[in-house]
């Protein structure tokens, strides 16, 4: 159709038509604007308020008191704020790089479309739609030192019960674990739909040339599967850096510091200790970085697509 | 012949690491997801003098349902499951509800490319953003409006965090409705909500349904702000989980049959809707 023609023969009717679209549009856009404003936003800006001040919400009629950047100073000499940053990353690091490449791996073996396979992923489900508090509780009852029951098999190899949760040693590591046991099967889930989305011809071609699995792997899906691998990459480490509930159920931060992580470390502050003011304050910062995070991968996101044309 | 190609294909995939490999791999896989699931059920069921024995009772002779008659009779195990249905219930509606139409504006309606652009950003972001950085204001907000305790407030709060991502995978699967459709539609005198309703909502219901159980699932298992927001009388069956740690000491049997029942709903509902369920999670993250 020529544009230049139907924009001519535009008639009145359809100039209103057109105007009752707009409204429309703005009418459909209008509901979710005043809730994300009001559940979002407002707490956001009331969160940004609080972080200037001091303010203890377990008091009958406590009043915020304006402390300037009080809680921003604690928190540069707070060495507890920094051990929960550093166990934080420590935590997205680990636990995203052993997903992702568990991930990978299950996705290319259940890459078949026969019942088995099908069976499988079916089953991998499961973990991934269970509440995260009731993974922790279930690995919490597995891994308990005296009665859980990986300690039992550790015995059946003549070594002694170890404390998963209690020891310092372990405890992050255990925490690793059942995150990497819930979320793994939604990264191979993943990975897999975007398998079936590559061309076999390219595969063929190498297969003929001689290339042995591996290197098809290496040097055809791998690079074929980049930019969905950096999408998964991204939306794991986001989550990753919201860990909470399996803490909470799991170890509560401890043993000590050992396995808290910073929602948690706020968490405490502001609704425990009741410091809500300085929770405020941590709570911002999160936000401040979390968003360089997510830009930047919004740009590597968008080079990609650039990239693939 | 095109089977005989795909076939080595194929195998090129999946045994990438070696046939044993995969076999041993994939065997590893189902004992690490069964066995804890096996674990748990088998818990929920035993009776109280077996939780100690050494070794451990794998395949129990003695069962009880005392486990799940307690968590109804003293841990308020009704209350949570009503609130976490008609939380998760609620959110749902109301989040495909308004995320779809708002999606659609953004999809098909008279927006700028600009605009557009803009909107579909916000929501990517608003869908990254840390739920604990809102924690403390709105428990302080929450307890000023008197919503403390209340099905309300967690409902509120469930909408607010699920509608980015229903709004973001939305747009996707309104995109893909064909132009054709829209303009016979216009033709036809229909204005956009007569559109939306009589044309969009049918084509994309797969896509309904994937948000829908995608909203269902996150708002079914939420903790952080059920745990914030209530004391008793809204509490769901995930703070009652968590309960059983902070409250009562450790109290295997109990804590199992809860964590049973907190698992079956969503494990049926994405058993019955899995193709919609993955479709969605692709959808949600890969799509552009």
């Amino acid at each position: 159709m020529n544009p230049m023609k139907s924009a001519k023969k535009r008639s009145g009717s359809e100039r209103m038509r057109s105007r009752s679209d707009t409204i429309t549009t703005w009418a459909f856009l209008t509901p979710i604007f005043l809730i994300l404003c009001i559940t979002a936003f407002i707490p956001l800006l009331y969160s940004f308020y609080l972080s200037f001040h001091s303010f203890k919400i377990n008091l009958p009629n406590a009043q915020p008191v304006f402390i300037g950047l009080d809680n921003f100073r604690m928190m540069l000499k707070d060495e507890r704020f920094f051990t929960s940053c550093k166990n934080t990353v420590f935590f997205v690091v680990v636990s995203v790089a052993f997903e992702v490449v568990l991930g990978t791996i299950l996705a290319m073996m259940l890459s078949s479309d026969t019942k088995a396979t099908r069976l499988i992923v079916s089953l991998c489900l499961i973990p991934m739609i269970m509440a995260p508090v009731a993974s922790g509780t279930l690995w919490r009852m597995m891994l308990d030192r005296s009665t859980g029951v990986i300690n039992y098999f550790i015995a059946l190899l003549g070594m002694e019960p170890i404390a998963f949760l209690a020891d310092i040693k372990y405890a992050m590591g255990s925490i690793i674990f059942v995150d990497v046991w819930r979320q793994t099967p939604w990264v191979t889930i993943l990975m897999a739909s975007a398998l079936k989305g590559i061309s076999t011809s390219s595969i063929e071609a190498a297969v003929v040339d001689g290339a042995t699995r591996l290197g098809v792997f290496f040097r055809v899906i791998l690079p074929l599967l980049r930019p969905v691998m950096i999408i998964v990459l991204m939306i794991r480490i986001v989550d990753g850096f919201k860990v909470f509930d399996t803490v909470f159920v799991m170890t509560g931060g401890g043993p000590g510091m050992a396995t808290e992580m910073l929602p948690n470390f706020i968490y405490n502050q502001g609704l425990k200790y009741f410091n809500t003011g300085y929770s405020s304050a941590m709570a911002f910062v999160f936000i401040f970085f979390m968003s360089l995070v997510s830009g930047g991968f919004i740009v590597l996101r968008n080079k990609v697509d650039r990239d693939m044309g | 012949m095109k089977k005989n190609y795909s076939f080595s294909i194929s195998d090129t995939i999946t045994n990438f690491l070696s046939r044993p490999v995969r076999y041993v791999s994939l065997g590893i896989l189902l004992i690490s997801v069964l066995f804890p699931l096996y674990w748990l059920a088998v818990s929920s069921v035993k009776v109280q003098l077996d939780y100690l024995k050494f070794p451990p009772v794998f395949i129990p002779t003695r069962v009880t349902g005392q486990n799940y008659a307690d968590i109804f009779q003293k841990y308020g195990a009704w209350n949570g499951l009503v609130n976490t249905f008609v939380i998760a219930m609620v959110t749902a509606v109301i989040c495909v509800f308004f995320g779809s139409m708002a999606a659609y504006a953004i999809a098909k309606g008279s927006l700028s490319r600009k605009l557009r652009n803009v909107f579909g950003l916000w929501f990517m972001i608003q869908k990254m953003y840390p739920a604990i950085s809102t924690a403390i204001p709105v428990y302080v907000v929450m307890r000023h409006l008197g919503l403390m305790d209340t099905k309300a407030a967690l409902i509120i709060m469930n909408v607010s965090f699920n509608l980015p991502l229903i709004v973001w995978l939305m747009i996707g699967f309104f995109q893909e409705v064909p132009k054709e459709i829209e303009q016979s539609g216009e033709i036809d005198g229909c204005n956009m909500w007569q559109r939306f309703i009589l044309l969009a909502v049918p084509i994309t219901k797969p896509g309904l349904i994937a948000s829908a159980i995608l909203t269902l699932v996150a708002a079914w298992n939420e903790f952080l702000f059920a745990t914030i927001l209530s004391v008793n009388r809204a509490k769901t069956l995930s703070v009652a989980i968590a309960g059983f740690i902070s409250d009562r000491g450790l109290e295997w049997g109990p804590m199992a049959a809860m964590a049973v029942l907190l698992i079956i709903p969503p494990a049926i509902v994405v058993w019955m809707l899995q193709k919609n369920f993955v479709a969605g999670l692709a959808m949600g993250s890969v799509k552009e």
